[in-house]
């Protein structure tokens, strides 16, 4: 060898040796860093664990699951908090002055007990005695004005929620007392005020999307982006306390490897899996079946041709026959529904599945009266990341098949849709599933308003503008009949004019490895962990 | 010097137009930052107080130039959905990339080196014939499909690792490195084969040159011949092939992160991208094309100093 080359051998040798040196070092030095951390954690723990006492230190070693999730939390501040893949997390961490139940109803959180004024106008919460922050600090007033103030846009900036934009002031005349006034009676606020971004935060904290601080029956440890988030049992918890010590929470980005995790141990648990998933899983897991509490439809641009005749539109729903679509998509599991409503709503869903029973005869009789003999053809827009919705689309092409309808599936990325679909209404048609954020029933049925901001259907009925005036107005004046039977009216004018091809409301599978068990499903976006429990 | 000079300011330009395209791209491309974030909660209000507070409704070269005159200062900007510094978010997850291509790159140039020349020694033979068989399929065989079957044999079926049970170096530093030997195997597998080819048929046609004839009739023998004459010439182009594989690599490692579930850079780009999240991909993009420009330019230097008769300094 040259000398030359020996020189460059060395050189070669010893860049290499930094670089390891260098990688490892790094890393050690991270290492170091988080066992700081960790160190430093810990008397607050033992603290914690002393003053609750009952904990059962052996069982608790071994009380932990691994939960997957399909995307990453994005903020964990709640009022920045956005994607309803994170709020429903969000739901074990921090809470609002009220939350929702399993039954959809609000029950009290950071506040104890709350009054409405007669005219609707002030509401009067009283704070929840002893309840503390992760930290170890109590709740004041104060720190709810601040998260209620920070929501409604009033310490500066705008408004989290455009809901939010109706509080005028929050009082605290006393310790225990907050008052908020709105601008205008609104039924709905107290529901508002148990969504995600409502939370309530302490007004000293620093810094929390690093530390998050809440009420809720776990707290936040640690996360590592795009990898997982680590949850432990707050023992201080007001209420009911959680059964399972630590959560970790891990991203399973490609929803082709979920089965695999799960059947090689990597995750206990996963809630939305499809029908085809569950079926592979085998003996280890339990598949535990609810709905996804959204509905499913071909929804129809009724501001452009053909779409702007009702007959054409009954056309559609007579062709397309429901049952089928869920046999061959999800073996027969769903909820068919027949207006922009489901079950979970309770007393506010009407079953209209009659309104259209499959006949071709009378859907060719119908496309014939509005002038499409030969029928027609026309583009159903479908996200491309939701299988279900692509699956349900193919099914109904074929259906419309038989009244010589043409429907030309097009897949666009799910920022598309948001950005043509649904703020640019550029469509004929879209199959997707509405959901609603709060157990309102204007959370579904507001935006078939004909002015509404966010009717991307272009639905225009005078008729359903009056109804639902005249529900808003039977709210206000506190006549919750009055208004529910409005509702009521709302949901069958939509049906009867074909406002959509309603579908269903998808059934939802959640897999969870045989020895966990207490998964409950909610009427809406969020997963309860504290309800979880080992049964060996 | 003055060639490192030219180099460097061509370099430049290089990243500065990928920037400006990929800014580019995405102004062209449906959706916003803001209506990713907002989603179907979107009501005219929000969105616009949402783009007035990220500065999306300035005009595109406005925003481009902003963007630009930080990213020069050293300030890459803040993630719109993580709302933490981009800066913090990529250097916490470099390590796993990085540490993917390097066990990859080193698996490749430990097993390589041997197999290539133990092949072109016994070039014709039967075990020469089976080791290019087979080395012809793992050359065919995309790394993405080669991760898949990994999974599915040594994960699922052998268990001799957890399919989706990474560990950050952060909590198991050993663990951390357990679970990327399976995904590093993916990725340096068809990059064995095709360096394995290469150093081979370099080395055959080496052997046929004058020189070789001329150490032999000096009384050396054939190992000799081959170590200290043929292997050193062979090496040139298996050398240019090693220095683009390194890139290759941190770029493949982004597919494969997908296959085995390890949240490295190339889980952030993509999310990242769907997301509309311009900071966050503005900066892994460049970072990405400046590995492959350094890389390009190393292998450019290195060349000389093996061979002087190779020139760079036109």
């Amino acid at each position: 060898m040259t000398k030359r080359g020996q020189k460059l051998v060395k050189v070669l040798f010893a860049s290499m040796l930094l670089t390891l040196t260098v990688a490892l070092g790094g890393c050690s030095g991270d290492k170091a860093g988080g066992d700081s951390t960790q160190i430093a954690d810990t008397p607050s723990t033992e603290n914690s664990e002393a003053n609750a006492g009952t904990a059962n230190e052996t069982e608790d070693a071994k009380s932990h699951i691994t939960i997957g999730i399909p995307q990453d939390l994005d903020s964990l501040v709640p009022s920045l908090s956005q994607g309803a893949g994170t709020q429903e997390i969000l739901f074990n961490i921090y809470e609002g002055l009220v939350k929702p139940d399993s039954e959809g109803n609000l029950i009290p959180a950071v506040a104890s007990d709350y009054s409405m004024s007669e005219d609707g106008l002030v509401y009067t919460f009283t704070l929840r005695e002893g309840i503390k922050f992760h930290n170890g600090n109590p709740v004041s007033v104060a720190d709810v004005k601040y998260s209620i103030e920070t929501c409604a846009g009033l310490n500066g900036g705008e408004p989290v929620i455009s809901a939010f934009s109706n509080v005028a002031s929050v009082e605290t005349p006393d310790e225990r007392t907050v008052v908020i006034t709105l601008k205008e009676a609104s039924s709905s606020f107290v529901a508002i005020l148990s969504t995600a971004e409502a939370a309530i935060v302490p007004a000293d904290a620093e810094d929390l999307q690093n530390h998050p601080v809440g009420t809720g029956p776990y707290k936040f440890v640690s996360r590592s982006l795009q990898e997982n988030v680590e949850l432990e049992r707050f023992d201080e918890y007001w209420g009911e306390p959680a059964h399972i010590k630590n959560i970790t929470l891990k991203v399973i980005a490609d929803s082709d490897s979920i089965v695999m995790n799960l059947k090689g141990g990597a995750i206990d648990m996963f809630a939305r899996i499809s029908t085809a998933q569950a079926a592979e899983l085998g003996e280890d897991f339990e598949v535990l079946e609810g709905t996804m509490n959204l509905v499913q439809a071909m929804y129809l641009n009724n501001a452009v041709a053909p779409f702007d005749n009702e007959k054409v539109r009954q056309a559609l729903c007579y062709a397309v026959n429901k049952q089928e679509i869920l046999d061959f998509v999800s073996e027969g599991k769903g909820t068919p529904v027949g207006s922009s409503m489901f079950p979970a709503f309770g007393k506010y869903y009407v079953d209209l599945n009659d309104t259209y029973t499959t006949d071709i005869e009378k859907a060719k009789a119908l496309l014939t009266e509005a002038g499409y003999p030969d029928g027609f053809s026309f583009t159903v827009k479908v996200p491309s990341n939701y299988q279900q919705h692509i699956d349900t689309a193919q099914v109904i092409a074929e259906q419309l098949k038989q009244i010589g309808v043409t429907a030309n599936i097009e897949l666009i990325e799910w920022e598309t849709w948001l950005n043509d679909v649904y703020q640019g209404r550029d469509f004929e048609a879209t199959l997707v599933g509405v959901d609603a954020s709060t157990v309102t029933a204007g959370a579904m049925l507001s935006r078939f308003r004909s002015d509404a901001h966010n009717n991307f259907t272009n639905y225009n009925n005078a008729e359903y503008d009056a109804a639902y005036e005249e529900a808003l107005a039977a709210e206000t004046a506190s006549d919750d009949d009055k208004a529910t039977e409005c509702y009521k009216k709302c949901e069958t004018i939509l049906a009867q004019t074909a406002a959509n091809v309603y579908i269903q409301d998808i059934c939802e599978l959640v897999a969870i490895r045989k020895g966990f068990a207490g998964y409950e499903f909610y009427p809406l976006y969020i997963q309860d962990f504290s309800k979880l429990y080992i049964t060996e | 010097m003055k060639y490192i000079g030219k180099k460097l300011v061509t370099m430049l330009m290089t990243l500065l137009c990928i920037s400006f395209l990929v800014y580019f791209a995405f102004d062209l491309i449906p959706g916003d930052a803001a209506l990713a974030a907002l989603g179907t909660d979107a009501s005219p209000e929000s969105l616009a107080a949402l783009r007035e507070q990220l500065g999306l409704n300035r005009p595109f070269l406005t925003r481009y130039l902003a963007w630009l005159m930080d990213f020069v200062r050293g300030d890459f900007g803040t993630s719109y959905k993580y709302h933490m510094p981009v800066a913090d978010m990529i250097a916490s997850k470099l390590p796993i990339t990085v540490m993917m291509a390097f066990i990859s790159f080193l698996m490749m140039i430990v097993v390589s080196l041997p197999l290539g020349i133990y092949t072109a020694k016994h070039s014709g033979k039967h075990i020469d014939r089976f080791i290019m068989a087979l080395n012809q399929i793992m050359m065919s065989v995309p790394h993405f499909f080669m991760g898949i079957i990994i999974t599915y044999v040594f994960g699922l079926v052998l268990k001799l690792f957890t399919p989706g049970g990474f560990v950050s170096y952060e909590t198991d530093f050993v663990g951390f490195l357990a679970y990327l030997i399976f995904p590093c195997i993916a990725i340096a597998l068809p990059k064995i084969a095709m360096s394995v080819k290469m150093l081979r048929s370099s080395c055959i046609e080496e052997a046929k040159k004058d020189y070789v004839r001329t150490a032999y009739s000096k009384g050396n023998n054939t190992n000799k011949v081959l170590y200290r004459h043929v292997l050193k010439n062979a090496m040139i182009p298996v050398i240019t092939l090693w220095g683009m594989t390194l890139a290759d690599m941190l770029v493949g490692s982004i597919v494969i992160e997908q296959v085995f579930n390890i949240p490295g850079i190339g889980r952030i780009l993509l999310t990242s991208i769907s997301y509309r999240d311009y900071p966050v991909v503005e900066t892994i993009i460049i970072l990405i094309a400046t590995v492959v420009i350094v890389t390009n330019f190393c292998v450019d230097v290195i060349y000389q100093l093996i061979d002087p008769r190779i020139s760079v300094q036109d």
